[in-house]
This record gives structure tokens, sequence and C-alpha cells, in this order.
């Protein structure tokens, strides 16, 4: 049996696949990868990938390999990747054996990178997915951020598979964000409406699985409305609006609902880029029909 | 903030993100717009429409999350118009609950709070609060989390100004006419009032939460 012994782990490491769609009615986000194409394209790098992978940010993170052989893909981002102490390509794929390390150390850019594995991770599934939901304290290891010290089983390696389409990368240096118009859009005056597609926000530090602060240097939002709103349905890519103004994106570990004010939703093509884009990134909205949301979606996933 | 006027003569029909859309009964909480979320989350859970992948209903809204690849937004627009304009049937029997709370006490740091805003001693405060049932609003906000309402006028009260950071599994919180059951630990700017030994969600049960928006709760003196 393969076994990978966790040595150097940053924060917010989690394991994570596709996510547990469908639990809303429990009150349950349906998690899942920050970066889902990325997730996708790590496992096109194997002839089978196992379901669930390991998510790891900026500060990355180094195992060794015990037991038996097994071959890793790595994607997502641009990390820096060892293996026993060699440079070794990004992303890529690893032939690996007993006794090898593997050290992810950060790299050029992005926020979110992925291992995944020719095998199934021997972590129990709750509510159908291995996903971990650390506010809710679901799924992965305890439910918790990985750390070092923990070690990691796998099964046999899966057979018979056949590589899926590998999913285009998203164009990198794109900062603009296209969105659709949210459920209290409405609520907002047009000049704020107007503002809010014509001005820039920057991407600050503040981001986890539950969303991303944005800092609004312009001065677009500086209170919230309908501070009395009924509490409603949130999906992520929802940009809401705190009471004194500061924008949050929703991300994939939502809230099931929330009260504050949503003036729009990024559509789900973009979301993954997104997350990838590292504090500072100056970004600007752009509108679009639900009609072109579809479309890039389909290009996103064919 | 609870409207007990009729909700507009239509749903708001609307898109929430690329995936998902939006039947929006009410922009206020009342017990009309709320039955009607619960009833028409029922009759879609019962008979999902094409390319729709899940129902959920919040507590004036349904949420349906759709695949774009399998059916147009303005395609599952009209279905749902459609179904909204037949009439709905009987509605299905509701499930009772029986849910014991020990009030005050550390268990309830907030019921001297809130029984003396009301103008009332602790005790007739909890005869109030179980004389009658309530229904289940909605599921939402953090796993196994329940709205219960409404009590009455009398016990209307806001919530807290100050928010506190963690509450446990079970705390038995009220504001707005409702009263609301934790099943993890959350932070809440609801009064605590109590607490509970039922556990909403357990994770290895299937399904993992057994209250359903539209039973009814009967809350009793733990003993």
């Amino acid at each position: 049996m393969t076994e990978l012994r966790l040595t150097r782990v940053g924060p917010l490491v989690t394991v994570q696949d596709a996510g547990r769609p469908g639990m809303r009615r429990h009150g349950i986000a349906a998690s899942g990868p920050m970066d889902r194409s990325a997730f996708a394209r790590a496992g096109t790098l194997l002839d089978t990938a196992g379901p669930a992978g390991i998510e790891f940010t900026t500060a990355g993170l180094a195992f060794r390999v015990d037991g038996a052989p097994m071959a890793a893909s790595f994607d997502g981002g641009d990390f820096t990747l060892r293996h026993n102490h060699q440079p070794h390509a990004w992303p890529s794929r690893l032939d690996l054996v007993p006794g090898d390390l593997v050290d992810i150390s950060p790299g050029a850019a992005g926020n979110y990178g992925y291992v995944r594995f020719d095998r199934e991770m021997l972590v129990p599934p709750v509510l159908g997915s291995r996903s971990t939901h650390v506010v809710a304290g679901l799924g992965g290891l305890g439910g918790r951020c990985l750390r070092a010290g923990d070690l990691l089983a796998f099964g046999r390696q899966l057979e018979g598979g056949c590589r899926s389409a590998r999913p285009a990368s998203a164009a990198v240096g794109e900062k603009h964000l296209r969105i659709v118009w949210g459920i209290h859009a409405d609520l907002f005056p047009a000049e704020v409406r107007r503002r809010f597609v014509e001005s820039t926000f920057t991407v600050s530090a503040s981001m986890d699985r539950m969303g991303a602060r944005l800092i609004d240097r312009e001065g677009v939002f500086t209170s919230s409305v309908g501070l009395s709103l009924i509490s409603d349905a949130i999906v992520p890519g929802d940009i809401q609006i705190l009471g004194n103004g500061t924008p949050i994106i929703l991300l994939r570990d939502h809230q099931p609902t929330g009260g504050y004010a949503r003036i729009a939703t990024v559509i789900s093509a973009d979301l993954d880029r997104f997350v990838q884009m590292r504090p500072g990134t100056v970004i600007h909205f752009c509108p679009v029909t639900l009609d072109k949301a579809h479309a890039a979606l389909k290009d996103c996933y064919p | 903030m609870i409207e007990d006027a009729p909700p507009s003569a239509l749903p708001l029909i609307q898109p929430l993100g690329d995936s998902g859309l939006l039947v929006r009964f009410a922009s206020a909480l009342s017990e009309t717009a709320n039955r009607a979320a619960v009833d028409f989350a029922r009759r879609l859970m019962a008979d999902l429409p094409a390319g729709v992948d899940d129902v959920d209903a919040n507590l004036v809204s349904v949420l349906l999350t759709y695949d774009p690849a399998k059916v147009r937004f303005d395609d599952l627009a009209g279905e749902v118009r459609v179904l909204l304009a037949t009439a709905s049937g009987d509605a299905p029997a509701r499930t009772r609950h029986s849910i014991p709370i020990v009030f005050g006490g550390e268990d309830g740091l907030d019921l001297e709070v809130v029984a003396a805003s009301l103008g009332i001693s602790e005790a007739a405060f909890i005869e109030r609060h179980c004389s009658r049932s309530l229904r289940v609003l909605a599921t939402g906000f953090a796993p196994g989390f329940v709205y219960c309402g409404f009590h009455p006028e009398n016990l209307a009260i806001p919530r807290r100004t100050e928010v506190r950071r963690s509450v446990p599994p079970g705390t038995v919180l009220f504001a707005a006419r409702q009263t609301a059951i934790t099943a993890t630990s959350i932070p809440t700017g609801w009064h605590v009032i109590g607490r509970t030994a039922f556990r909403n969600f357990v994770p290895d049960r299937d399904p993992p939460t057994q209250l359903r928006e539209g039973d009814e709760i009967v809350f009793e003196v733990a003993r």
C-alpha cells in the first residue's frame, strides 16, 4: 500500500474531490476544488486519476512516498516542483517510488495548486464526497486542513480508464471578470451599478475557501443597501456588499444562504481564473448576458 | 420583519448566477410567502424538471440548480411559470417533532434580557414560547440550522446588536418572532435562550438532517 507522509504543509491545504452538490437542503455548500478546471487538468495527466486529490495554497507542501510506487500529477497556478531535490516542470506528472521526496514551493503565479494520484485516497467519503469543508468540519482528514506529520493512505492503482480531454488553461493576464447581475442588483442605484462596472477593484490578501474580500479604492460602495434583506440562496461567485461597503466574492465553501445584498455573480467560466489572482491584482467587472455566460462555460468545459 | 400581507400577484423568476433559477415569492418574510415557497419546492422535488439537478427551499424563495448544457434558462423559466399557475393539490401531511429545551441559566444567557424587554417574567416567556407549535420555515446559513416560526406579535423582539463569535451545537436562538436551533458551532447575533440535546445534523446519517421545511415543531421544557 502506498502512503504519503506530509513533511511540510502550508496553510489551508485540504483534500478535495468533485464536491458534494445536492446538500444545500441540509445547509451545506458543495465545496470541491477552488479552481475546478486546474483540478480536472491535473487528472488528465494520469491514465486514471483517483477522485480525490490535495489542494494546496501558495506556500505549497512537501511529502515522502512510502510503501509502494504510484504516479502523481500536478497542475494549477505556477508552482516550483522538486522531485528528490531536482527541479521538475510545472504542470507535470511524476512516477514515484518509495523513499521519493516531493517538494512544492511558491512559484511565479497563482494561489491554488493540485496534486492527484493514480489511485484512490483512503479517507472515508462524508455525504458522498471526500471534499473537506473546514467550517462545517466535514470530509477529508477529520474535516480539517492537512498538517505536517499527516499520513495519507492509498488503495490499488485504478485501472481501465482512458484520459479525458484536457480542458483549456484559462488565459493568463486577463484581469476582467465577466458577471451576470445579481438578485439584488435592482436595489443599488443606477449610478452605483454604472460605477461598479467602470471602476477597478483590487484583490486583497483576505481570501479563503469561503470568500475573497476586494479592496474598493475608488469608493464605489460606501455602504450596502437593504440592510434588512431576507436571507436568500447564495451561489459561488456571488458578489456581496457588506454593511461597511466591502465587496466579497463568495467561493466554494460559501454559506448556503445569506442576508447581505448581492449586486452580481461572477460567471462560472471565470471563477477558476479569479481564485488564482494574487493579492494586489487589479480587476474589473464586465456584465454579460446569461447566453454569453453559458457559451463561455461550454468553451471552458466542452 | 414579517409582513402578513399576501405576496405580490406573481412570484419573481430570476437567474442566480449562470446555473441557478430563483423563484422569489416575496421580498419580505411572511407566513404566506414561506408556505408558498415550501409547497412549491416540495412539488418540484417530487417531479424534478428536466435539466434540474437540485431544488432547495429558502425562507421565501426556491432555488433550482440547473445544468445549462441540458436546459435553457428561458425554457426552464417557462416550465416553472406553468407549474406556478397550476393548483398544487393537497398539502402533504406534516411531520411533528417534539424538541426539549433547557431554558435560561448558563444555557440561555439572554433569557433574562429577552423576558425583561418583553416586560414579562422568564417563566411567562417560557410558557408563551412553548404554548403553540411552530413550523420549520427553512434550513440554511449552516449545516442543519433551522428557522422556526412564527411566534405571536407579543413575542417580537429584534436581534442583538452584538454578534457572539461562537455558540455550540444545540443552542436555541430567538429573534424576530422565530426560534432557531444550531446544529454546528456558529457565530450569531440572535438571543441565546436555551439549549437542546436534539441534533438536527448528523453527517453519517442518511439523510443527514431530520427536520424538513414545513414540519411542525413542538417545544417542551426539558426535565
